[in-house]
């Protein structure tokens, strides 16, 4: 067997633990590799230096894992915690969203609801107006003041504890 | 800890999918034990990756923050360890680029690029633990970083070459590449050393 033939062979070898083989190729490997004594070599001496890698032990600062763990604590809360702001935000959406709807049923449906239920069209339009739109308007309107009386309310307690 | 070599494909699927769904509700708990399961790894592959001890932590710290910043954008379809590093190895590219920005580092196209000179012992000196490590420490010191990240992904990671790919952003055939000259230059300095002695 000449030189190319054992550096092709040993390439193999290489390929092998890499995981970039074919198993038809590690199967003539194989084969190979049990008649050949210089590519025995070349494999014994590949796992050597693979096998030293793994004889490394590189040293953790203990106080990592705590500081890591600390520092990941502090800055999940505020993604954990509701966040006040958002949900009035939501709601204020909600209630815009109700108030117009109501306003669209009433133009565009209320003739139809009125002679499908046998009902006077104001009558209709006052009852959208009590039951729908108005309570919707009042959450619309009244919401928007609810963190700033809240964050005046924290402030006032804070004034009150300091003075304590 | 968990060692996926003696898990079934369905098993692992589930604790990949748990982590998945634990990073995307933040979950204190899972990032803790993945904290616990994965800190020394993650040590490992950014001291192969830089060739320097120096510096490590910061980005251990900062690469879990990361994982708890971006954790929703891990399926949990594939396996942690690949995710993990890549994002380890994202904070380290930048990290690098600040330092050179800062006049620290020599500059290079590639994000990844040998250790400066330093006063610093070298890493794998100190950490060999074995007389074939010590051999293999000054050889270390002085490959390639793109060589060293591929070997210890692929020999102390038991990655694929495809996750490796997948991890340093380069072509299947390149990750193969690497691992050969790797191991080629190793080898040659092993024999070497061996003959010194």
């Amino acid at each position: 067997m000449n030189i190319n033939q054992h550096e092709s062979f040993q390439h193999m070898i290489d390929e092998s633990l890499a995981g970039a083989i074919s198993p038809e190729r590690e199967q003539s490997l194989r084969e190979h590799l049990n008649t050949c004594a210089p590519c025995q070599v070349y494999l014994s001496a590949t796992n050597r230096v693979v096998a030293g890698l793994g004889g490394f032990s590189f040293e953790v600062d203990s106080m990592l894992n705590a500081r890591v763990l600390a520092s990941l604590k502090r800055n999940v809360q505020p993604a954990q915690a509701p966040q006040p702001s958002r949900q009035w935000a939501l709601i204020i959406i909600a209630a815009g969203a109700l108030t117009m709807g109501g306003s669209f049923v009433d133009l565009q449906f209320g003739s139809l609801i009125a002679s499908v239920f046998d009902l006077q069209r104001t009558q209709l339009r006052q009852e959208l107006l009590a039951f729908w739109i108005v309570p919707s308007l009042c959450v619309l309107l009244l919401f928007p003041l609810l963190p700033l009386l809240s964050k005046a309310g924290i402030h006032r307690e804070d004034r009150e504890e300091r003075t304590v | 800890m968990l060692d996926y070599e003696a898990m079934s494909g369905a098993s692992m699927q589930s604790d990949t999918q748990q982590i998945a769904l634990g990073l995307r509700q933040g979950d204190v708990v899972v990032l803790e034990s993945l904290v616990e399961r994965y800190q020394y790894r993650l040590v490992r592959y950014l001291i192969y990756l830089l060739g320097r001890r120096d510096g490590v932590d910061d980005l251990v710290q900062e690469t879990w923050l990361r994982v708890l910043e971006r954790g929703s954008s891990y399926d949990g379809q594939a396996r942690f360890e690949p995710w993990l590093f890549r994002v380890a190895r994202n904070i380290a590219v930048d990290a690098m680029r600040r330092r050179r920005t800062l006049g620290l580092e020599s500059n290079d196209d590639d994000g990844i690029r040998q250790a400066p000179a330093s006063d610093e012992a070298s890493p794998f000196t100190s950490a060999a633990q074995t007389e074939d490590a010590d051999r293999l420490a000054r050889a270390l010191e002085t490959l390639d970083p793109g060589y060293r990240e591929a070997l210890v992904l692929r020999f102390q990671e038991d990655l694929s070459l495809q996750e490796i790919s997948a991890i340093v952003g380069a072509p299947v055939s390149t990750v193969a590449s690497r691992i050969y000259k790797g191991l080629a230059t190793l080898r040659h300095q092993f024999e070497e050393k061996q003959h010194e002695h």
